[in-house]
């Protein structure tokens, strides 16, 4: 795991906060995701995690604080204006488009690549046509890639969870991300589809796509992660490579504070 | 592999609509006099319905005041050609064009909404259209009674008088609007207003303008009900705000949930259980709204995604 392969920062959060009714979910949270790494945002359960990538996306909007991408202010922009800077995400719980078959599923991947204007659309002008069959053989390559050309034609969501993650992760890639946002990618997997979800993390981030995850599952955020930020009641409380956040007192602290807990529930 | 390979069933299927299509073509032949005028009639609705699938069914908001833009197109041709002299097919584009702006004003305010809340606002834009075609606003819808005498098409120097050149200019109209429909299926906005329907947030993280793309969805919608508008003035030679009422868009909507949202045949379906069917029992046309009443129960009930429910693929 080498980092800092481009080096410079292409994400940065400057002491953003959010509160929901009198809740500090996150509080006065920095730091960086360097151009071409792996990095992993990790924390015990409630601890802001999903918060803070939903103030990237734009989903909410930080109360105090500035988020720059790539040298640009992007703070509280709209989602759909924070996609097309190149940000793509995906979801704690999947959400794909429900009796949509995998093709159109991640044909949606491709809105901000598509010319065709409405009356265009509406007139099926030869352009159009031409546009359309480019897209569907543009996303098939994408779909054989992560395996998914055999189901093309299924409906999404009737597909086995761990395919349906994939799809998510295809639909997302066919934006061409600068960004990719992985909201726990491995959750619901099997020990071998984690594993390989390793693999194609890593084959993403070598393709040129710098990767932000949310993680519980341990063995993917060791493995593939760059550098790591721990968060604990909406502050970071450490920073690091894997094996130096593996190691740091306050870390253990949390989680096994939270460990406690449980047991004393 | 890039598409399926269309099974015989699905090559069936794509034949269907030109047969339906070619085979309503003999109408004026076979069948006679009161016969045209009814599937004249369904004509004009199945484009209304369609339009109303497209912002309902497709881009999944519930519009329950669609008849206004029908409403708008008719009174449009109405105004312009019993007022100012204006051949028909000359108001006809204005007919259209008017529909879909006030589409794009009526739901700017409203997109935002969440369904239930956005179905009450157009119910409320229902009411009020009505009321001012009634109450005469602007001297020019002639109140409660509307406008008469509008004219008759003229194309090429021929009057589209008889029943039977009116329907053949409400079956070519629908065969327009159908290619649009298709062509909508295969495009990149007939794949948006999807997405929309079934998860706008993973939409708009995928670079989806939703605000945009509902308002489209609506003028779409309102100028292809406009453009049925005109037809619908031509066919009756008056209009009245009777015909544009809140009942009628509770009509349009239930035409689409009973047929199947979504799906063109579905739409077609229920249009003509809706406005054939009740002709061929003439005894019992006054109990239309009964029958349909029940129908939309029972449908409801048993088959929720309609009678004749989109086909998977496409």
């Amino acid at each position: 795991m080498t980092s800092a392969r481009a080096g410079g920062p292409l994400l940065e959060l400057d002491g953003i906060s959010i509160s929901f009714g009198g809740l500090r979910a996150v509080d006065d949270l920095s730091f960086r995701v360097t151009e071409g790494e792996i990095k992993g945002l990790i924390g015990p359960n409630g601890a802001g995690k999903t918060t803070v990538f939903n103030m990237i996306t734009g989903v909410y909007r930080p109360d105090e604080g500035g988020i720059r991408f790539d040298g640009e202010e992007i703070t509280g922009q709209a989602p759909h204006r924070v996609a097309r800077h190149g940000i793509l995400r995906t979801f704690q719980t999947i959400r794909l488009f429900a009796g949509m078959t995998v093709l159109e599923n991640v044909l949606a991947g491709q809105h901000l690549r598509t010319r065709q204007t409405w009356w265009q659309s509406l007139l099926g002008t030869p352009g159009q046509r031409r546009e359309e069959r480019a897209l569907v053989e543009r996303t098939m390559e994408t779909l054989q890639h992560l395996d998914l050309a055999g189901v093309a034609h299924e409906v999404a969501t009737s597909l086995p969870y761990g395919v349906q993650r994939r799809v998510e992760l295809a639909r997302t890639l066919v934006a061409g991300p600068k960004l990719l946002i992985l909201d726990e990618p491995a959750a619901g997997l099997n020990d071998r589809e984690s594993a390989a979800l390793n693999d194609t993390i890593t084959s993403i981030r070598d393709g040129g796509v710098t990767i932000l995850l949310v993680e519980h599952d341990m063995n993917v955020v060791m493995n593939v992660t760059d550098s790591i930020v721990v968060i604990n009641f909406g502050k970071k409380i450490a920073e690091g490579g894997p094996a130096e956040i593996q190691r740091d007192p306050a870390v253990i602290e949390a989680y096994l504070g939270q460990d406690d807990e449980e047991a004393a529930a | 592999m890039v598409a399926p390979r269309p099974t015989a069933l699905g090559r069936a299927r794509r034949a269907l609509g030109p047969a339906f299509w070619l085979l309503g073509l003999l109408v004026p032949v076979l069948l006679g006099g009161s016969w045209i005028s009814i599937l004249a009639i369904f004509a004009i609705y199945a484009i209304v319905a369609l339009s109303q699938d497209i912002v309902l069914g497709r881009a999944g908001m519930y519009d329950m005041g669609h008849a206004v833009y029908f409403g708008v197109g008719a009174y449009v041709t109405a105004i312009l050609n019993t007022r100012l002299g204006w051949p028909i097919f000359a108001t006809w584009p204005i007919a259209i064009v008017v529909a879909a702006l006030v589409g794009v004003v009526l739901s700017a305010g409203i997109v935002k909404l969440r369904g239930d809340y956005l179905l009450v606002a157009t119910i409320g834009f229902n009411i009020i259209f009505v009321l001012a075609l009634g109450n005469n606003v602007a001297d020019v819808t002639g109140g409660p009674d509307g406008i008469f005498g509008i004219g008759v098409p003229q194309l090429f120097g021929t009057a589209l008088s008889s029943q039977g050149a009116l329907f053949y200019l409400d079956w070519l109209a629908l065969a327009a609007v159908l290619l649009l429909m298709r062509n909508l299926e295969r495009s990149r906005i007939g794949r948006v207003f999807r997405y929309l329907k079934e998860d706008e947030l993973a939409a708009t993280t995928l670079g989806i303008d939703a605000r945009y793309y509902k308002i489209l969805a609506f003028a779409i919608g309102a100028g292809v009900a406009g453009a049925a508008g005109t037809l619908f003035a031509v066919q009756l030679a008056s209009v009245s705000p009777g015909s544009f009422v809140f009942t009628e868009s509770v009509t349009l909507f239930a035409i689409v949930l009973v047929g199947g949202q979504a799906s063109i045949p579905g739409v077609l379906l229920g249009t003509a259980l809706m406005f054939v069917v009740p002709q061929v029992f003439r005894g019992l046309a006054q109990y239309r709204y009964f029958a349909f009443g029940i129908a939309m129960i029972v449908v409801m009930v048993l088959r929720p995604q309609g009678i004749w429910p989109r086909g998977r693929a496409r």
